[in-house]
């Protein structure tokens, strides 16, 4: 059962474990994440000669407390992932199952709008966004939602244009079922294992586009602790002081690392091509 | 090449490993002559480069540099005599409402025109047109009038005496009025000078390209292609010029600069630098208006730790509105201690007991840590009772119609360049309607400036702008920082003459 399932709690213990340092940092910081000691700046890692007992992944540049700001750093990507996979699933599903289940001109406005999307790089979307409005978390979440919903979409159309011609769906509606109804009861309910699947996915493509979007300066303010920005303000410092960005560095993979493979395990439950293999 | 299964044959094999085996063996040489500079050409990276086309459309030390390459000012300030030697004027004269010019005979533009008054004149018509792009135009604000007796001779008449004329007008380039005008519209789309270099191409974004002029009046430059690239990004820079792709680079960031001194192809050259960095508070804005917001922003910035641990003492934090070299510098005035307690108090005392937001801005990568530096002093201002919002802008925005020079940001980091004489930083920033950058307007300090201005004795002079600084301690429409030394990086090989005033010239640099 647990090698089956291998992916599944090795990716889990990792999102549980970042939503515990996301929900839990004003705990288990043991710095404020902005609180600057000009005299400790730049000091090593706990273990290393010269490193000090009261920072146990080191100093940055400005004597600020890594671990603290990876600590807190881990609130804002999941916070942005979250809110983006929530937000842009909502939107894209809504889309997508609206133009799967009614078809002819919803089906050809929605598709041709999640074309000229799709005909962009994603992060490219994001950049130009994120420049037109300006830095800040809520544009931030709103620029990634934009350049994200139509994953989804897409997905979730083809899942509905399929089951909308099973019988199931006949039968619903030949008993009298609205439009309306038939969708939310019948139909998308049966999308939720892809939709799972792409969630998870697009949360880790998520992190990432934060990450890269605060180290080219685009994403929340300066002084807000993110991973991104961690890597983009520690680069300067790679050959005095390489902690500032093996940390941040670390923490991006770790928890990218986790949901890939949360999202890989899912899909090997979910997919029945998979399924069939094994 | 490859045979039909898709591989490669044994031949091409033997051929391609030998090919990469003498590669590997030649490799080395070749990039390390690679390293050294050459005559040819000296590639410079750079954090600032024009931002635009038109040599007018700024007024920031080292663009003045770029632009020094193909034309030349009257004047310029040697950093060695501490005085205006001539460029393209020869003598000049101080006679009570009138400056007047006499130029240097000989001198030729590229396309092998003379220089004429005629093209001063018409080039100080460009500057002053403000519609037109130009940001020089305060220089002038005094002149009243042109006059072109001859050939030879330029006069300005100035509304009063401005003994300081010379320093106003030591970065303005004269450009050919034949050509600007042959070139239509816009003028400066061939630009022709009469410096030791021709403008080979401009692109948008900080890449120019400058080739020599034979025929320079001033005999012929050692190095033949000067080229500027833009590259705001410390690290960057740096990684250009140890693999030797740049020859010559800026701002080489502090915490580099003892492990480049082991470097064996790269020197370092450290220069204490003219440039004044302070924060200006837009007076136009609230809480600017109130003089205790102002105090209370001066006593919650702790001016000497940054120089101590940002920039590792490589400067001195500024003692009075002006450091201690400059012309006007008051050895008596002190700067606000570090007290963030009583900048609550003061804050209080203004009608802000629960502290007030304020929105900081600066241009990343423009300066020498400006990133931290900001960072830095918005920690600091939020233990004096502010709420920093920390706003960073791309250059031109920031310094352009909408940012500082049209008076739109209410509080920012900048540094002044070239700062030599207290006036040049008093008139530009703090006199009534010379710029917008500060909004600040005091009859008293407007007056104190003006009559040193008049003013020929320095030692009268100096004392006047004692005075005016004192105003300016008092009624703090800025937090006067610290003066940082300028470092470079160069290829070993490359010499150059180190100036403090920024400027990199193609012309000042020679290969050993």
């Amino acid at each position: 059962m647990f090698i089956r399932f291998m992916k599944i709690w090795v990716g889990g213990a990792i999102l549980i474990a970042l939503f515990v340092c996301g929900v839990g940092a004003p705990w288990l910081a043991p710095h404020d994440p902005q609180a600057q000691t000009l005299e400790d700046r730049l000091k090593p890692p706990r273990w290393m000669d010269s490193g000090s007992p009261a920072y146990l992944l080191g100093t940055d540049n400005l004597g600020r407390d890594m671990l603290s700001r990876i600590i807190y750093g881990s609130q804002i990507s999941l916070l942005v992932g979250t809110a983006t996979v929530i937000l842009a699933g909502f939107i894209g599903c809504a889309l997508g199952a609206a133009a799967g289940y009614f078809g002819s001109t919803t089906d050809e406005i929605v598709s041709k709008i999640s074309e000229i999307f799709l005909a962009f790089p994603f992060l490219l979307i994001a950049i130009a966004i994120m420049a037109f409005l300006g830095q800040g978390l809520f544009n931030l979440i709103f620029a990634l939602m934009l350049s994200r919903w139509v994953q989804y979409c897409r997905v979730v159309r083809g899942e509905v244009l399929s089951l909308k011609e099973r019988d199931f769906v006949t039968a619903a509606k030949a008993l009298g079922g609205r439009d309306f109804y038939v969708l939310l009861r019948h139909v998308v309910p049966n999308t939720f294992s892809s939709i799972t699947v792409i969630a998870t996915f697009a949360m880790a493509v998520v992190i990432i586009s934060e990450a890269s979007l605060s180290f080219l300066g685009l994403g929340v303010p300066a002084h807000i602790a993110t991973w991104g920005s961690m890597l983009s303000e520690g680069r300067s410092y790679i050959n005095r002081a390489p902690w500032l960005t093996i940390f941040p560095g670390m923490a991006i993979f770790i928890t990218v690392f986790g949901i890939n493979l949360l999202g890989d395990g899912l899909r090997d439950i979910f997919d029945p091509k998979l399924r069939r293999q094994r | 090449m490859a045979n039909e299964t898709g591989g490669i044959t044994r031949r091409d094999f033997l051929k391609q490993g030998a090919a990469l085996g003498a590669g590997a063996l030649v490799g080395p040489y070749i990039a390390r002559a690679a390293f050294a500079a050459s005559r040819d050409r000296v590639t410079i990276y750079h954090s600032s480069v024009a931002d635009s086309i038109h040599p007018y459309n700024h007024s920031s030390s080292p663009i003045y540099g770029n632009w020094q390459h193909v034309i030349e000012p009257l004047v310029e300030f040697d950093t060695t005599k501490k005085d205006f030697v001539g460029v393209l004027a020869e003598s000049w004269e101080f006679e009570g409402k009138r400056w007047v010019f006499k130029l240097r005979k000989g001198v030729k533009f590229h396309s092998g025109a003379p220089l004429t008054s005629r093209d001063v004149v018409f080039s100080v018509d460009k500057m002053r047109d403000t519609k037109g792009g130009s940001l020089q135009a305060p220089n002038f604000k005094d002149v009243t009038e042109m006059q072109t007796p001859d050939d030879q001779t330029v006069i300005f008449v100035t509304k009063q005496p401005i003994a300081t004329f010379l320093d106003r007008v030591e970065n303005r380039f004269v450009v050919s009025k034949e050509a600007a005008e042959k070139a239509g519209d816009p003028w400066y789309r061939n630009l022709v000078g009469s410096g030791p270099y021709k403008l080979v191409s401009y692109q948008r974004g900080g890449n120019m390209v400058f080739t020599r002029h034979d025929d320079y009046w001033g005999g012929k430059a050692a190095i033949k292609e000067v080229v500027f690239r833009k590259v705001t990004e410390d690290a960057a820079r740096l990684a250009a010029l140890e693999s030797g792709q740049a020859d010559f680079i800026n701002n080489v960031p502090i915490h580099e600069v003892a492990r480049l001194k082991r470097h064996p192809r790269v020197r370092i050259d450290q220069i204490e630098g003219l440039r004044m960095f302070f924060l200006t508070m837009n007076v136009g804005f609230k809480p600017f208006d109130n003089k205790l917001v102002r105090q209370a922003v001066n006593y919650s910035i702790d001016a000497p730790s940054i120089v101590k641990n940002i920039f590792d003492g490589i400067g001195y934090p500024v003692n009075g509105p002006v450091g201690p070299n400059v012309i006007g510098a008051d050895p008596k005035l002190k700067r606000y201690p570090y007290d963030p307690k009583k900048a609550k108090e003061l804050l209080t005392q203004a009608g802000y007991p629960d502290g007030c937001d304020v929105q900081f801005y600066y241009s990343a990568g423009r300066y020498p840590k400006d990133r931290e530096v900001c960072q830095v002093i918005a920690a600091q201002m939020v233990k004096g009772g502010f709420r920093v919002e920390l706003i960073s802008q791309e250059w031109a925005l920031f310094w352009g119609r909408d940012g500082v020079n049209g008076g739109k940001l209410p509080f920012y980091y900048i540094g002044r360049g070239s700062l030599t004489d207290a006036d040049t930083l008093y008139d530009q920033y703090f006199r009534t309607g010379t710029t917008k950058r500060c909004n600040y307007s005091n009859p008293e300090f407007d007056k104190l400036i003006l009559e040193q201005q008049k003013t020929p004795e320095t030692k009268k002079r100096v004392a006047l702008l004692q005075q005016a600084g004192k105003i300016l301690m008092e009624e703090v429409p800025f937090v006067p920082l610290y003066n940082l030394a300028d470092i470079y990086g160069a290829a070993k090989n490359l010499t150059w003459k180190k100036r403090p005033d920024e400027r990199i010239l193609g012309s000042d640099m020679g290969i050993k």
